[in-house]
């Protein structure tokens, strides 16, 4: 699955990145995490407050740092 | 025991049966943290004193002495107050997010749009990192740059947390003073940059994203009242663990004000008889960065020292309202004649709450 972690690098952008790759880490499938923090994409995709999370596409979370185990369930579902 | 192990189990595996955890697990337990705040607070004062007086064995009228007493009274109040309003400011927020809110914005007429903008922005969750992609998001919806910019005002400057601790400190007065003419500002200014017609002056890449077409969009979440007090929880954690540095250099300020400044030194400097006290608070306050909680105990001690309500009503707000940091990061969308054009509004808006309020009252 790809997980993306959206922000333009503030402190909370940093642990959501942490959680996500912790998460793949625990999780042990065929993930890939990847960092956007370009802000025109964040318009297009229809983030409006950062920390955001998306998961093969889909946006889960925005303007918070969803926790480790949470993003371990999203990988399962 | 056994009953609480098969309770576990049954959790876990998220069989639809499991009973469901008791209230306190639910977060009932806030509910006991209540009255031991209560209790706290009560003794707070004379805690201080006795600390002040009766450990430290200053005397009372002191220069010293009353610093001393002020900082060992403001430390425990301020975070007692902060603690409980961040909780309730948080918990609901859990109810607004950014995305309702652009929906409820996106196509206004000036004016009303201006107006809901303004009062929006006091509650929603925002924070100064997140202002460009809210930016670019609101006008992507069909939201006007002018009820946009009333948003954008409104957010920092009528801060939740400030309202709370002014009303929490000082009564409702003043409270509704400083959400008054927050919201009076964020509706003129939104309403004079939209009549601007300044959407040229926006950066290029900003003109070509709003006119990018749209990949998905996120979908929202329902929350139980659990989560939405687990939230509230995590924002205390996150709120006072991030500001307290800032509230101890305030109180330090404050107490060295309180203890330190002659009365009519501060009247003098900030009173409604100066005419330069306005500008010159907006001028100390713009590249002082603190947050809403910090700025409130030299807001107390300025007040006790005879300044003037304008004044200091002026300063709080160019503290918390126009942020350096926030103001460079909003630079990256806006060229910088729209960047001028905005702080200036907003400075002009300031200048003018403290002249009116300095002289009516």
């Amino acid at each position: 699955m790809l997980i993306e972690v959206f922000g333009p690098g503030c402190a909370k952008c940093e642990t959501l990145l942490k959680h996500a790759k912790h998460a793949v880490e625990q999780s042990g499938g065929d993930h890939q995490v990847v960092k956007i923090s370009d802000y025109a994409t964040m318009a297009i995709r229809g983030i409006l407050s950062t920390p955001a999370l998306a998961i093969d596409g889909q946006l889960k979370s925005q303007g918070k740092v969803v926790s480790s185990d949470e993003i371990a369930a999203f990988l399962k579902a | 025991m056994s009953e609480n192990t098969g309770c576990e189990c049954a959790c876990t595996t998220g069989k639809p049966d499991a009973p469901r955890p008791s209230f306190l697990r639910r977060g009932g337990w806030v509910l006991l943290a209540l009255p031991l705040w209560i209790l706290l607070y009560a003794v707070n004062h004379r805690v201080s004193e006795w600390i002040a007086f009766g450990l430290f064995k200053l005397t009372p009228k002191s220069h010293l002495g009353e610093a001393v007493a002020f900082f060992f009274y403001d430390v425990p109040k301020v975070l007692l107050l902060l603690t409980l309003i961040v909780f309730i400011v948080t918990f609901l927020q859990t109810f607004v997010s950014p995305t309702k809110v652009r929906n409820a914005l996106a196509r206004r007429t000036p004016g009303i749009g201006n107006a809901l903008g303004s009062v929006f922005g006091i509650i929603t969750p925002f924070c100064s990192c997140s202002a460009v992609p809210l930016f670019i998001g609101f006008l992507r919806a069909g939201v006007p740059l002018g009820v946009t910019f009333s948003f954008l005002v409104a957010a920092p400057m009528i801060n939740e947390v400030a309202l709370g601790m002014l009303f929490a400190m000082f009564g409702w007065k003043i409270a509704l003073l400083y959400a008054g003419t927050g919201l009076s500002i964020a509706f003129l200014s939104g309403l004079i940059l939209g009549r601007l017609k300044m959407e040229r002056h926006l950066e290029g890449w900003v003109q070509d994203a709003l006119k990018a077409p749209a990949m998905g969009e996120s979908e929202e979440e329902t929350l139980t009242l659990t989560l939405r007090i687990a939230e509230a929880i995590q924002g205390v954690k996150d709120i006072v663990g991030k500001v307290w540095p800032y509230i101890l250099v305030g109180i330090l300020v404050g107490a060295f004000i309180h203890g330190y400044v002659p009365e009519s030194f501060m009247a003098g400097l900030l009173g409604n008889k100066t005419w330069y006290s306005v500008p010159l608070a907006v001028a100390v306050g713009v590249p002082l960065y603190s947050n809403a909680a910090g700025v409130m105990p030299i807001v107390e001690a300025l007040l006790g020292k005879g300044a003037a309500l304008g004044s200091t009503l002026a300063f709080m707000m160019a503290v918390i309202g126009l942020s350096l940091p926030e103001t460079i990061i909003l630079r990256k969308v806006m060229r910088p004649r729209l960047i001028a054009t905005f702080v200036g509004v907003v400075a002009l808006g300031i200048l003018l709450v403290g002249y009116l309020f300095n002289a009516i009252l």
